[in-house]
């Protein structure tokens, strides 16, 4: 316990959770409608800067709305499609690996070729393309998350299957009388559950790049959803007169993106019982 | 050398079924789409029957299977089929765009190569220090940086902060070059146009260094831990043992055999660069691949989507190959196998 209270899994759930709130208290700390323009008050630089308004603390955009207001809503739609594409594409490419890795054989074979398939795109063209296939909304970009990075899971833990799998425990759990979903629930699953967690912490990590990139090429979130990548890509036309409203997103970004990866950093240093033997022999 | 012969030949072999199965899955991912491309290659006064006959002539009214075919004879035979929007070859697009592209990765992999083999090396040093961890630490945050994020970042800093570098484009507007390669730092250099060669050479700067940023952490990692394992192997305790520097069991004895889980990392982390390119050129308006794509994908042009996407699988199947050759060119122990 006192492992996984290192100091990178304090500091990245310090970050997470720190999001978290501001997502989930979005109505409550927002003084603003996220989509309500102000065209009297456009560009306006933060509440501190001159020329700020204490009524728009981070500023306003090109088209007078609250930038704070943005990105707490923001925010929202980030860790959701984080949480819920990262455990879609755990799920599927866990169970695949746990098919692949346990049976071996066949079914080895065809996961092993699909996830080959997979590995020969470059994972932002297909996203890019099954969007066009499934159109835009937070459930396409989640189910294109979900649909291009199970392999990442895949690959990792049928190694991990697979060695689990010649393991005595596992021959004497099938001896006594256990059916093969009993043994793969009860005996493997469990041994590589500290890799899943980890890998599920830097995928959450990912999806936020990956939402963030499809909103800002106009192909994540429908329009009147608020989104990091698409804050960016309206600032683009006005980051020389104003670079916060640039740097903001970009921020939001950054902070969310290295909370995911210190966590399952850490994570990964603790949960590995063979690193932590490499270590301290 | 016949070894790496078998090898690439074995990599052709398996790189045509996945090929096949890629342009597949994409003919079919993008015929779900509910968009009709007859409808939308036609002015916008056109008739129901104008749409109807231009389906029939498109061959969408043929089954998927059908559609197919049609599609794969026409690629094996170099014709990729028109772009709706642009009414242009596609194939003829993409070898266009394609040299853009390829020049701008090359340069990003030369970039983070040597960030990610220097700061490799520079985190191997500080091990069991203090500043270990801070080493650590820094090469988690810099993994949390994606490109798009460093391109806009640099864009901020060297284009408008401090405007020392061009962030629009790949060429100065002033200059004309006579396109031989397609590479402009090639052509330009060919034309012997000197100023024109550092006009071009200004505008990839910032562009491959983001990309080139964005991808040396994981490249510094696995060199780091590359080292330290084959620094538990009893031969650098010999090499210590007759005397040998530390300089030189590092760079003579222990580098060679580090390296090549980092070169076969390098192969995975230049396939994503490729894909990397893609929102770096739609940031700094670059005319590659990636802005072809992005612009085709937006105005939903299936055949130059197709034709692209394509594109990008083969480059990512190349640089794979060619990372496999040279991992077994520099490990004798996979050769004599």
């Amino acid at each position: 316990m006192n492992a996984l209270l290192s100091g990178r899994v304090l500091v990245g759930a310090a970050l997470i959770l720190f999001v978290s709130l501001c997502a989930m208290f979005a109505p409550l700390l927002a003084s603003h409608d996220p989509g309500e323009q102000d065209l009297l008050n456009i560009l306006l630089p933060p509440a501190w800067s001159s020329g700020g308004d204490a009524a728009f603390p981070l500023g306003t955009d090109s088209l007078g709305r609250d930038q704070f207001a943005r990105l707490l809503y923001g925010a929202r739609l980030a860790l959701l499609v984080a949480v819920t594409a990262a455990c879609g594409a755990a799920v599927l490419g866990t169970v695949l690996a746990h098919i692949a890795g346990y049976f071996g054989g066949f079914l080895d074979w065809l996961i092993g070729r699909a996830v080959e398939v997979w590995m020969s795109f470059p994972p932002v063209i297909l996203s890019l393309i099954l969007m066009v296939g499934l159109g835009t909304g937070a459930d396409r970009v989640v189910l294109a998350i979900v649909l291009v990075d199970w392999t990442r899971f895949c690959r990792v833990l049928r190694a991990e299957v697979l060695v689990t799998t010649q393991r005595d425990y596992v021959t004497a759990a099938r001896l006594s009388g256990f059916t093969h979903l009993q043994t793969l629930i009860r005996e493997i699953l469990p041994a590589t559950l500290p890799l899943l967690i980890t890998l599920l912490s830097l995928e959450m990590g990912i999806a936020v790049i990956v939402e963030a990139i499809l909103s800002f090429v106009g192909l994540g979130v429908a329009a009147d959803q608020v989104a990091w990548g698409q804050m960016i890509a309206d600032a683009r036309s006005n980051f020389a007169l104003a670079p916060w409203t640039l740097l903001l997103p970009m921020a939001a970004i950054f902070f969310t993106v290295t909370g995911f990866n210190l966590l399952g950093d850490g994570l990964r240093r603790t949960l590995d019982v063979r690193q932590t033997i490499a270590r301290s022999a | 050398m016949i070894a790496i012969l078998f090898l690439l030949a074995r990599r052709l072999l398996t790189a045509l079924p996945i090929l096949l199965t890629v342009s597949i899955l994409m003919f079919v991912a993008l015929r779900l789409l509910p968009v009709d491309p007859a409808a939308m290659s036609m002015p916008p006064n056109a008739t129901n029957e104008d749409i109807a006959a231009k389906r029939r002539e498109m061959g969408l009214d043929k089954p998927l299977t059908t559609q197919y075919a049609i599609w794969l004879r026409g690629a094996l035979h170099g014709d990729f089929g028109r772009s709706i929007q642009l009414r242009r070859d596609a194939g003829h697009l993409v070898t266009a765009a394609l040299p853009a592209t390829i020049q701008l990765a090359l340069c990003a992999m030369v970039i983070a190569s040597v960030l990610g083999l220097g700061g490799g090396l520079l985190l191997f040093h500080l091990r069991g220090g203090a500043s270990e961890a801070l080493g650590d630490l820094g090469t988690t945050v810099l993994l949390s940086v994606p490109e798009f994020l460093w391109a806009l970042l640099f864009i901020l800093l060297f284009g408008v902060l401090l405007p020392v570098l061009p962030f629009i484009g790949q060429l100065g507007p002033q200059f004309s070059v006579v396109r031989v390669t397609g590479f402009l730092l090639i052509d330009t250099l060919l034309a012997g146009q000197g100023s024109a060669f550092a006009s071009a050479l200004a505008h990839l700067t910032l562009p491959a260094a983001a990309l080139g940023i964005a991808f040396s952490p994981a490249i510094m990692r696995v060199l780091r831990s590359g080292l330290l394992d084959v620094y538990h192997e009893d031969y650098i305790r010999q090499a210590r043992l007759r005397g040998i520097g530390e300089g030189r069991i590092l760079i003579v004895h222990a580098l060679p055999n580090a390296i090549l889980p980092t070169l076969t990392l390098m192969g995975v982390q230049f396939g994503f660069l490729f894909g990397g390119t893609l929102l770096v050129e739609v940031l700094y308006s670059y005319p590659g691949l990636g802005n072809l794509m992005v612009d085709a994908v937006r105005n939903a042009d299936l055949p130059l989507i197709q034709t692209v996407g394509l594109t990008y699988c083969i480059v990512v199947l190349l640089i794979g190959m060619t990372v496999d050759a040279l991992v077994l060119v520099l490990n004798p122990r996979l050769r004599a196998r």
